[in-house]
């Protein structure tokens, strides 16, 4: 079974500790949430897992589905990553085709593949053709996520998927997400700063803050019995209709 | 001219200039033949007349033009690739490499190229200066402000995600700048191109002019240098000194033209407008409320252009005294449109197309525009989305906050000036010691409370508030929210808050309006909405937010 | 390091490439110099003995027989003493004496035309970028055009409408040449009038390229929030206009001072030699002409210490317009 184990992963950016000590295992068919707001060091993880990002210290080891650990040069066949901001995260020169062809080559692929990948994530085969700018970001995304699952990876760090996303499709696009992990097995990483989706469309959550994983468990656990003060902060700041019109709280 | 104007006529005049020297030496033959006995002015035989010793001019023309044409080229493509080494190379390896590669190219930007030129031209005894070795020249001292511009946008393109993801997926570096990078750069490197090849004419032209140019080269610097020798200007010769200053004047221009164009394509922000219309097109007659502040009735805005787009579709709406009223709705379906035209801050080409906005009496739509500006701000002010950049980036707060009270408050003393601006920073809680501060120097949340203290400094009966806590974090959009809260309890102001976020607006709002396609589809009290949607479009967006205290699975209702 | 700092010590080392080239290129290209200089030396009467010959073999190479080493540490031992060699163009008269005499000539055309160029264009390109989409859009492709004529064809023109076909300024000159060069009233008078066609020549070819660079970036700053946020507040316009959008828009076209600033110079020495203008630019061609390596090289040196001390205040002065520079930590 495909496992990612992190273990006491430090960045230091310029003597400023971005994240420090932090280790957590990513395992198929788990979806792990990593929460936290702007500057935590949450994308750096992100980053440093998707080897974009050299850590300072600690280590990252990838297990393979054989059991056996996997070895440096066939990292990216499984370890893949679904960017913030599909406006900025496809090439505005190139084609949806591609964009799917060549991680799918580069991993010992065809680019015959192209429309089942794209049948994958809800597109037509017809979106091959087309470019970044005539998608809608829902769309976007979803060609993002099918190039993700391009090279047959089996660890997908997911860093904001929706954040830039119309509220009406959010869902859909986490939904997605969701179907996917559980149908093919996946181990996802979901890092978000919104703790309602945490909560839903994840098996376990870190809370991150300042670099640290201040608090771990199962969602409900987690956001609804929070124990760190900062948890509970956050779960308070949301904003909460329920209170003021089923609880008969303040108004 | 709009942009495909610009690079028509641009393209149109270079390419007749280009074969005018690619195809005019066959027709005019030689230009070094000496056929009368000189300075004939323009005529039958010679239609741009002779030189002293009597060559026909178009015949040097045509070869002159020829000749910087292709000195302009050579050291184009020099220039370019050098500048493409140093500025593209260079960002992409960054660290050491893009610093000393930075360092150096900045270096030979600042010192003149001219008299570099001069002194290496100086140098190289005349039999060995030839074409090659003047453009060579041209092109090293020629290529360093381009690798500043490909550096500044390589730096920006290889953060961009597309580049990050091209890597993840294990592309090669020289694959991931050439096949995802330099597409990218090409409007640039094409620019830079350009802007290479007429900077070259102009410096051969110097150069020859001198006498200092390529000894195997008759360009039209060369012509100039032989007419300027030749006393043409003394003996009154305007056909041979004039003709070869214009073909490198049209040519530079018509090069400009193409690049200003390539500009316009680039960022559609500098592209030409239509000439400026109404912003108010037609109105209806003003309707209000009584105990409404204001009351928007009816209210359409269009973008006109080739496809006009109706943004907002017979809007009505009214604010009660101290109200919070929420808009909701996705991006583009005319909320923000719509905020703006309430106070008709709306720009070309956006038109109000019909209705009525009325203010507390006035008819907003009808203002003059000296009543205009003395409305804004004191009735009614705005809190807008990016915090960020909603502050003027190069003056201190205090400036920023100072020049409302100088615009409206004229009569006011220094001191209560400051005192009134202590007075609203400590109301929104931002210790009055940030008044020296520049933009940059406060947090995202402390930017956001000061653009609300400057929206409380003249007590507006209304404001306005898009977006104003969504580019921040969850904490400190709390904090935000409750400073809104207490002040609006405080003073007693009215609110229309924008944003996606319905459930933030479940929390806040007296009432709901929902917006989509710039309609509002449904528009009733908050617990309404919340308890009893009616639209489908109400439902769906309530059905987007998972609620958090619910279970696993449950969504906010 | 503080902002200051980083860039005095950039232009240092500018000033050091720019000492050094000045050092390089006599040597690796092809020629003898200092033999021809000796010849030209001759030929005016001067001594030819080896004293003057290794004076001219410090500044142009001793063709090996000392070593690199060696002759650069001579080379800028000689430039700290501000020993420059001996002009053969204007024997006897020293290198630093000829510049001293010129480049007063040049420092005030060219700084002036250039202040006025900057000043017209960037109020015009204020001016035409806030109206926008009005008549004054039709300025742009006529400027466009205006940015492309060579300066020096420009003087031709200017010269002969003006000088040959109307007789309103002289063909030219510095001042007139009746007069003894001091500061009475006649000479600064006639120093002025000889100017306006030279001083109109660098304007108009360069304020194009101003006006075009500002009015495109204040087209982009009023599509900031910050100014719109200025028009919701209520200012008048000409507030706005100036205080919001001007203000944030001038900023590149003072950080790209750098670069137009070269092309300006440049521009002018070709200007100088259509008037005949006693600057340095004029000299500069003299001594190319005539062989006069010591000369050139000189005069090299001077425009670039004059043209880095002039981006450096520019610089310094950018500190000053915006402050987050000063919190920035960027090399330049």
């Amino acid at each position: 079974m495909t496992t990612l184990e992190v273990r006491d992963l430090t960045k230091t950016f310029h003597r400023h500790r971005a994240v420090g000590g932090v280790s957590f295992t990513l395992t198929a068919g788990r979806t792990v949430a990593l929460v936290g707001e702007s500057g935590s060091g949450k994308s750096t993880i992100a980053r440093m897992i998707a080897r974009l990002v050299r850590p300072t210290s600690g280590e990252i080891t990838l297990t393979g589905p054989d059991g056996e650990p996997v070895p440096s040069r066939r990292y990216r066949d499984h370890v893949q990553m679904i960017f913030q901001d599909p406006f900025a995260s496809l090439n505005p020169f190139h084609t949806v085709e591609h964009h799917l062809a060549r991680p799918l080559l580069l991993h010992g692929r065809t680019r015959a593949e192209v429309p089942h990948l794209l049948e994958r994530v809800s597109l037509t085969p017809d979106f091959a053709r087309r470019r970044p700018h005539e998608l809608s970001g829902g769309q976007r995304q979803r060609v993002a996520i099918a190039r993700a699952l391009a090279p047959g990876a089996t660890v997908i760090v997911a860093d904001e998927p929706v954040s830039m996303l119309d509220v009406s499709i959010r869902l859909g696009v986490l939904k997605l997400l969701d179907r996917l992990q559980r149908e093919e097995d996946l181990a996802v990483l979901y890092i978000t700063h919104d703790l309602a989706t945490a909560q839903h469309f994840s098996d376990e959550v870190l809370v991150m803050h300042r670099g640290r994983i201040v608090e771990r468990g199962p969602g409900d656990d987690v956001l609804l019995r929070p124990q760190h003060p900062y948890t509970r902060q956050l779960a308070a700041a949301a904003p909460d209709p329920e209170t003021r019109f089923l609880q008969g709280g303040p108004s | 001219m709009t942009w495909s104007g610009k690079l028509g006529a641009g393209l149109g005049l270079a390419g007749l200039i280009v074969l005018f020297g690619l195809l005019g030496p066959l027709l005019t033959g030689d230009p070094a033949t000496i056929r009368d006995i000189g300075l004939t002015s323009p005529g039958g035989d010679h239609l741009l007349g002779t030189t002293i010793i009597g060559q026909d001019v178009l015949a040097q023309l045509t070869h002159a033009t020829r000749g910087s044409l292709w000195i302009g080229v050579l050291v184009g493509v020099m220039a370019t690739v050098l500048s493409g080494i140093f500025g593209i190379v260079g960002a992409y390896a960054g660290g050491v490499v893009d610093e000393a590669f930075s360092l150096f190219s900045n270096v030979m930007l600042v010192i003149p190229g001219l008299p570099l030129v001069i002194v290496i031209a100086g140098f190289v005894p005349a039999d060995q200066r030839g074409t090659w070795t003047i453009s060579l020249v041209l092109a090293i001292t020629g290529w360093a402000a381009a690798a500043r511009v490909l550096r500044a946008q390589t730096l920006s393109l290889r953060n961009r995600d597309y580049v990050a993801a091209a890597r993840v997926s294990g592309e090669k570096t020289w694959r991931v700048i050439c096949v995802e990078i330099l597409p990218n750069l090409l409007p640039i490197l094409a620019s830079q191109f350009v802007f290479a090849v007429v900077l070259a004419i102009l410096s051969e032209a110097g150069l020859s002019f001198l006498g200092l140019g390529a000894a195997d080269s008759s360009t039209l610097g060369t012509m100039l240098y032989y007419a300027q020798n030749g006393f043409a200007l003394q003996r009154d010769a305007w056909w041979w000194f004039v003709p070869p200053g214009l073909i490198i004047a049209l040519f530079g221009g018509a090069l400009s033209l193409i690049n200003f164009s390539i500009d316009e394509i680039i960022n559609p922000a500098l592209r030409e407008r239509p000439r400026r219309r109404r912003d108010v097109v037609a109105t209806t007659p003003a309707v209000a409320d009584e105990d409404a502040v204001l009351t928007v009735t009816n209210l359409n805005v269009v973008y006109q252009g080739a496809a006009p787009v109706h943004a907002v579709k017979d809007v009505s709406l009214t604010l009660r005294r101290g109200e919070i009223l929420g808009l909701a709705g996705e991006s583009g379906c005319g909320k923000t449109t719509l905020a703006y035209a309430i106070n008709r801050l709306h720009r070309p080409p956006a038109e109000v197309t019909s209705g009525s906005v009325v203010f507390d009496g006035v008819d907003v739509l009808a203002l003059g525009p000296e009543e205009l500006r003395a409305f804004r701000w004191v009735r009614l002010s705005m809190v807008f989305q990016g915090a960020m950049n909603s502050l003027n980036p190069v003056t201190p707060i205090r400036a920023q906050l100072q020049d409302v009270l100088r615009t409206h408050r004229p009569s006011m003393s220094t001191s209560d000036r400051e005192a009134r601006c202590v007075e609203v920073l400590r109301l929104v809680g931002v210790d009055p010691a940030r008044l020296g501060s520049y933009p940059h120097e406060l947090s995202g949340g402390m930017r956001q409370r000061v653009m609300i203290a400057m929206a409380l400094l003249l007590e507006p009966q209304v404001m306005i508030m898009d977006e104003p806590t969504t580019a921040l974090d969850v904490l400190v959009q709390r904090e935000i929210l409750n400073e809104i809260k207490r002040l609006r309890d405080e003073l007693r102001f009215a609110v229309v808050f924008i944003t996606h976020d319905l459930p933030l607006l479940l929390e806040l709002s007296d009432r709901i309006a929902v917006m989509r396609d710039g309609e509002v589809v449904e528009y009733a009290p908050a617990e309404e909405i919340y308890l009893r949607p009616q639209h489908p479009y109400t439902r769906q967006l309530l059905g987007s937010f998972p609620s958090l205290t619910g279970e696993r699975g449950a969504l906010i209702r | 390091m503080g902002y200051h700092l980083r860039k005095v010590a950039f232009y240092l080392a500018a000033l050091w490439a720019a000492v050094t080239l000045n050092f390089v290129i006599p040597r690796l290209l092809p020629g003898n110099p200092v033999d021809i200089l000796m010849a030209k030396l001759q030929q005016r009467g001067g001594s030819v003995d080896p004293a003057a010959r290794q004076a001219y073999e410090t500044l142009l190479g001793t063709g090996g027989r000392e070593s690199f080493a060696q002759e650069y540490l001579a080379y800028l031992g000689s430039l700290l003493r501000g020993d420059l060699g001996v002009s053969v163009s204007a024997f006897p008269a020293k290198v630093s004496d000829v510049i001293g005499a010129s480049l007063p000539w040049t420092v005030v055309l060219v700084g002036l035309a250039t202040l006025i160029s900057f000043a017209l264009g960037i109020g015009l390109g204020a001016l035409v970028g806030w109206k926008r989409g009005t008549w004054l859009d039709s300025l742009v492709p006529a400027t466009t055009m205006l940015a492309a004529v060579p300066y020096f064809w420009l003087a031709l023109i200017l010269v002969a409408l003006l000088s040959s076909g109307l007789g309103w300024f002289p063909l030219n000159g510095g001042y007139d040449v009746v007069l003894d060069p001091g500061w009475s009233p006649e000479f600064l008078g006639s120093a002025l009038y000889h100017g306006i066609l030279p001083a109109l020549t660098i304007v108009v070819s360069s304020v194009g390229g101003w006006l075009l660079g500002m009015r495109n970036m204040m087209v982009s700053a009023m599509s900031e929030d910050y100014v719109l946020t200025a028009r919701a507040k209520g200012l008048t316009g000409s507030r706005v206009m100036i205080r919001y959008a001007a203000r944030n828009a001038v900023l590149p076209s003072v950080a790209g001072f750098a670069i137009s600033l070269g092309f300006v110079v440049s521009g002018s020495i070709v200007t100088e030699q259509v008037f005949s203008y006693p600057g340095i630019g004029s000299k500069l061609l003299q001594a190319v002409q005539n062989n006069d390596y010591a000369l050139m090289q000189g005069i090299f040196l001077v425009i670039t210490v004059a043209v880095l001390g002039a981006n450096l205040v520019v610089d310094l002065l950018y500190g000053l317009i915006d402050a987050r520079t000063r919190d920035r930590s960027t090399v330049s």
